[in-house]
């Protein structure tokens, strides 16, 4: 290896970066840094959190445009780096948050990152993909829904989207911290391979073995500032750290626990079942720290969300001799998470009220709270951690991933918890932070609070814990004591146990969701499809038994030309949906157009007034829909107000042009755009085509790759190169495009300029496109499904006159029909609430 | 991404507060100018507004606006938006028409019946919502079309002359000031009190500003978030009962020209339609500001037209001083003089 790099010195350097800056709002994330990697080596990027790491890999990637500094690549010196220009000259990163879209199937993620010329090779593009996920030994199954994918196999799938663009500059951010000990030794094979190949690879840890066991060079940065880069082998460990924390730590734990006999066990649990873990049993004397142990993915979690009372189990968990349920740990042990912005902390509130909101009963004074109180009782724990921050209201999105732990941890010591169960504790935290953490964890254990430390790190439960247990497919495989604790105790014992057959390892925990055929269809996005085309022909088949003029031509007629324009309409409206977003303004818009119709499309129009008519319908559309997308977009309004704001602003346009109903349409066109083939509308044989190109389009073309990915996880979506700005606002253009095409349906409906038509569209649409099993979260739809949703809604309301129902029964059955297709589509989905 | 912007900072620090100016909510003191500014604009473009008539005139359909608002800002909080309030509205007002049927005597089984009608509606969307996970858009669009079914099944879609007693209730005077403006003011403080200063209440807010954490602290997620559906209906309820007293015939529909302007109110007001933290005061504020712009640009003889369209206005201009980056525009715009020179790869537009 040393021979390798001295021979490379001279070699030119594939990316080299200078004098990089990027302030946020002020604030320095990196100050002249300058990078470089040559050819074929591993260079180690090296810091604490918030040293800039990932904020120089971003503006390597081209996800973050810096305010100075050049970056060149294979010599070329570059004004302005996009993520897809990075891609294109072989820059691929794999970041410590996988890049994936949760709701497309494992193939459509590949499709949607990896540019078709890598996937076209002796086989078929099936064949490139699964070789790819085998490659770096994945077990995923190419239709996978990605969402249902374990965290270590989403990190694979991303592994592998990178490897196979054959990158000139692979960046790897933290590569390891989901992955088991297998994993990872795959993972080191498969950067030493693209080394070998001639790959410059920047690798970015935390971890300093691995810095050893991996790269040729290490750079170090801290506050945003460069510290300095050198051979890996010319420094020492000590060397390292001391540029990455600029003090010499002298001892990172704190003493151990000095057991003395007959303390008593604060601790005890027996025979603990639960979902992803089986028969865990542990005792810990008072003042011991407890420790979980083993490859990731073994039920260590699922243990710790027991202990914290938030799973259901079996057997028992006794604190102080006392046995505590699941309800009664819910309320009374404090838990720190793993993922601290997702499960423990309210990123909008400050960070007083998220250390405060679990005590606030203790700051109740007759029947308010205090303010007073709960300033100085929140102050004071505050302080004793040492949290760093400009004041207590300061918001805690602000602070630094240490301090928001710190924050995590003040609130558990202030709800006097009878256990404390921490989850990763230290994940993503700075190493002056980590060694207070152990501190308060060791002397909230030596207060007699019994404390559990779940870590993927070994070396970090040798030195903070008494006792650990490790845990393989869910059991408990080895129970190490005292000075049994050791870095090496406890991997031999998790990879020892998981020797024969690592995919094993995962079994627990995928057992439960092999799919069978149905099953699979039952939760895709066309058992709604199914649901519906039954439900209709049940609703036709009873309508018709009680009044036989229901199937005459006539009405069959009237309803397939009323499900036209609710259909135009409610394809837009999926498209928003789609997004994520939601489109309110449809109702009005299809109002406006036939509004402005009415001033062009008269009964004695000329032609080129009519065309000048459509014309300016069609500009109106176009604006409306760009607007939508610019205030979403530019103007960061929720797609709920942007369109709010457009839906009271076009009625009042509409308004404005007409006081009330007034403008005949012109009845050649009106006659026109009622053309029939047989009994059947053209207008509704136009529905049906659209929607099956729709369809086809979402499926299988970028612009609905892009549209679905968007609606997914807009950040990942940027981050495999789509343009997310433009996609949304294409999508509401698009929406607005298919409101002109329902308007044009509606005018020949009315056949007159009334303003007080069209918003009840609005809602109609979007009730047509829930009961299509289209989600409202985004990601995941079908046209088909709208298309029937608009048919059953038109059919209901035809069938209440034929069953001589009142007016009310058409609101009820509305109602009904959207409450219960949601619910039946949600329970199917196993889509439960988040809570 | 996290930068350590607290490096600097003695660790003392985080025991202080923030000044008094820094705690006041945004949205308060924007709404609170823009009230004041509207009522100078009014003085004196059209002074005709600000007289006794059309103000007694406006002031209590703002109390009903403001505490309809209040409802749906309870709703907000927990991230959702409820879309039942013209049902829940339509028939408090129906069923205190319909059902006293203009006899005092009837009048408070009458509303009694129309609050226990409202909390059931309430409890189902908090079920539907916070257990089965429905979408709030959803649920409540289901809900209000169930709820205007009953409006309809009771009423025919006739409307009915409203009971004296509710009349002089909603519609009276005292000092002068309408009785609706006294409870708009009481339901403002209690929601304000209720959500700040109870532990309910900021366990609330909490929960509204991530479900998933709270529910991991150990907070009771469901409860609180059914809480916001039933504590919003009768908020509606009352707002409704009142609509019932001020008009004296009030139709089936009655309720639909609420749904709107309580968002609106909502957004202007600073709580973010994602959930967390409320603001009712200004909320209510909000509702006065609304009403107000209604009567002025009567006032100015413009058409309902230009009335809608300023509403659209003053709502796209209240959400964008929430949420455009308007010192990145500043510094961007001021800067580019003279940061021409300055290299190239400046700052893409906003995500």
């Amino acid at each position: 290896m040393t021979e390798n790099t001295t021979t490379m010195v001279a070699t030119e350097a594939t990316m080299s970066l200078v004098g990089i800056s990027k302030y946020y709002s002020g604030v320095a994330a990196l100050m002249d840094v300058s990078f470089d990697v040559r050819p074929g080596e591993v260079h180690a990027l090296l810091g604490e959190n918030g040293a800039g790491k990932s904020t120089l890999m971003n503006v390597a990637s081209g996800t973050t445009q810096p305010d100075t500094g050049t970056i060149t690549i294979s010599g070329q010196t570059l004004e302005e780096l996009t993520p897809s220009l990075a891609s294109s000259l072989g820059i691929a990163i794999v970041h410590q948050h996988p890049a994936v879209l949760p709701d497309l199937t494992v193939a459509e993620n590949i499709r949607l990152a990896v540019p078709s010329r890598f996937l076209d090779g002796t086989g078929s593009r099936r064949e490139a993909m699964q070789a790819m996920l085998d490659d770096v030994g994945s077990s995923a199954h190419l239709e996978d829904r990605v969402g249902s994918l374990s965290i270590a196999q989403k990190h694979l799938l991303e592994l592998a989207k990178a490897l196979v663009m054959k990158p000139k500059v692979l960046i790897l951010d933290e590569p390891t911290a989901p992955l088991g000990q297998d994993s990872v030794q795959l993972l080191f094979d498969r950067v030493r391979t693209a080394a070998a190949a001639g790959t410059a690879i920047v690798y970015i840890t935390h971890r300093l073995a691995e810095v050893r066991e991996l790269a040729d060079r290490v750079t170090v940065l801290r506050d945003g500032k460069y510290r300095g880069t050198m051979e890996v082998a010319a420094i020492t460990d000590d060397e390292l750290l001391t540029l990455i924390v600029g003090r010499q730590l002298e001892s990172t734990f704190p003493p151990k626990h000095h057991s003395t006999e007959g303390t008593g066990t604060y601790l005890s649990i027996a025979r603990l079942t639960g979902p992803g873990f089986a028969d865990i049993s542990v005792q810990a004397q008072t003042g011991e720290i407890v420790g979980v142990a083993g490859v990731v993915g073994n039920g260590q979690s699922d243990l710790m969300a027991a202990l914290a009372g938030l799973a259901k189990f079996e057997g028992s968990i006794t604190v102080h001799s006392q046995e505590r349920s699941a309800k009664d740990l819910r309320e009374r042990a404090a838990y720190m998470p793993a993922d601290r912005h997702r499960e423990g902390l309210m990123m909008t509130l400050s960070v007083r009220e998220n250390a405060a909101v679990v005590a606030l009963q203790r700051f109740v004074r007759s029947f308010f709270m205090s303010s007073k109180e709960e300033v100085s009782t929140v102050g004071r724990e505050l302080t004793e951690l040492s949290v760093k921050a400009p004041n207590m209201d300061a918001n805690v999105a602000s602070l630094s991933g240490g301090n928001q732990q710190k924050v995590v941890m003040a609130r558990a010591l202030l709800s006097e918890p009878a256990l404390v169960v921490a989850d990763e504790p230290t994940q993503g935290v700075d190493v002056g932070a980590r060694a207070e953490i152990y501190r308060i964890l060791r002397e909230v254990a030596e207060d007699g609070t019994p404390v559990v430390v779940n870590s993927s790190d070994a070396k970090e439960l040798e030195g903070l814990c008494d006792r650990v247990i490790v845990m393989s497919r869910g059991r408990v495989v080895a129970e190490l004591v005292g000075e049994e604790v050791t870095e090496a105790r406890i991997v031999a014992a998790a990879v020892s146990a998981t020797a024969h057959g690592s995919a094993d390892a995962q079994q627990v925990k995928t057992t439960t969701r092999r799919s069978t055929r149905l099953s699979r269809f039952l939760q895709g996005d066309y058992s709604p499809v199914a649901i519906l085309a039954i439900v209709m022909l049940a609703l036709g088949a009873y309508v018709f038994s009680q009044n036989d003029r229901y199937l005459t031509a006539f009405n069959t007629t009237a309803i397939q030309g009323l499900v036209a324009a609710l259909g135009f309409i409610a394809m837009g409206q999926t498209i928003a949906l789609m997004t994520g977003g939601i489109d309110l303004s449809v109702g009005p818009l299809s109002g406006f157009l036939v509004v402005i119709a009415s001033f062009f499309i008269g009964v004695d129009s000329a032609f080129g007034q009519i065309a000048l008519g459509f014309i300016l319908m069609l500009l109106a559309a176009v604006i409306t829909g760009g607007l939508n997308g610019f205030l979403i977009r530019y103007g960061r309004f929720t797609p709920v107000a942007a369109t709010l704001a457009v839906y009271i602003g076009l009625q009042g346009l509409s308004y404005v042009l007409r006081d009330g109903p007034e403008g005949i349409i012109n009845a050649d066109v009106m006659a026109l755009i009622k053309t029939k083939v047989g009994p059947i509308p053209v207008a509704f044989i136009a529905l049906v085509i659209f929607a099956f190109l729709l369809e086809g389009a979402l499926r299988y073309t970028r612009w609905g790759l892009t549209l679905r990915a968007v609606g997914s996880d807009e950040e990942a979506a940027r981050r495999v190169g789509v343009h997310v700005n433009r996609t949304v606002l294409l999508a509401y253009l698009s929406v607005s495009l298919c409101v002109f095409l329902g308007a044009i349906l509606l005018m020949a409906q009315i056949g007159i300029g009334d303003p007080s038509q069209g918003a009840n569209f609005t809602l109609t649409s979007i009730t047509a496109v829930v009961l299509g099993g289209t989600s409202l979260l985004g990601g995941r739809g079908t046209f088909i499904g709208t298309l029937l949703g608009a048919g059953l809604i038109i059919q209901v309301l035809n069938a209440t006159t034929f069953l001589g129902l009142d007016q009310w029964s058409t609101y009820f059955f509305q109602g009904i029909l959207i409450v219960i297709a949601a619910i039946v589509y949600s329970q199917v989905r196993g889509r439960r609430a988040v809570v | 991404m996290a930068i350590d912007t607290a490096t600097d900072v003695p660790a003392t620090a985080v025991a202080s507060r923030a000044g008094l100016w820094a705690r006041t909510p945004r949205g308060l003191i924007t709404v609170t100018a823009a009230v004041v500014l509207l009522f100078a604009f009014s003085a004196i473009l059209a002074p005709s507004s600000v007289t006794k008539g059309p103000l007694l005139g406006m002031l209590p359909f703002a109390a009903v606006l403001a505490i309809v608002s209040l409802g749906q800002t309870l709703v907000v909080q927990q991230g959702g938006i409820d879309l039942s309030v013209p049902g829940a509205v339509s028939l408090t007002v129906v069923i205190a028409t319909h059902q006293a049927a203009g006899d005092d005597a009837r009048l408070l089984p009458a509303v009694l019946m129309a609050l226990a009608v409202l909390l059931v509606a309430g409890a189902v969307n908090g079920f539907v919502i916070g257990r089965l996970g429905l979408n709030p858009i959803i649920a409540t669009l289901g809900m209000n079309a169930l709820l205007y079914a009953v409006v309809l099944w009771l009423s025919g879609g006739i409307p009915r002359q409203t009971t004296d007693l509710l009349a002089n209730i909603a519609a009276g005077l005292t000092f002068g000031i309408p009785n609706a403006v006294f409870f708009a003011i009481v339901a403002t403080v209690v929601v304000t009190l209720a959500v700040k200063r109870t532990v309910s209440g900021r366990r609330f807010e909490a929960i509204g500003a991530n479900p998933v954490a709270a529910w991991a602290a150990g907070l009771r997620v469901r409860r609180h978030r059914t809480g916001a559906y039933m504590w919003a209906m009768v908020l509606y309820w009352l707002g409704g009962c009142l609509l019932a007293g001020i008009l004296n015939k009030p139709t089936a529909y009655q309720g639909d020209s609420y749904l709107l302007p309580s968002v609106a109110a909502v957004v202007l007001g600073g709580t973010s339609l994602l959930g967390g933290r409320g603001f009712p005061v200004a909320t209510a504020l909000a509702a006065l500001f609304l009403s107000q712009l209604d009567s002025f640009v009567l006032a100015l003889g413009v058409s309902f037209a230009a009335r809608t369209l300023v509403e659209a206005f003053a709502l796209a201009i209240g959400v964008a001083l929430y949420t455009v980056d308007w010192k990145g525009l500043r510094t961007r715009f001021l800067g580019s003089g003279k940061a021409s020179a300055a290299p190239p790869g400046a700052p893409a537009a906003g995500p």
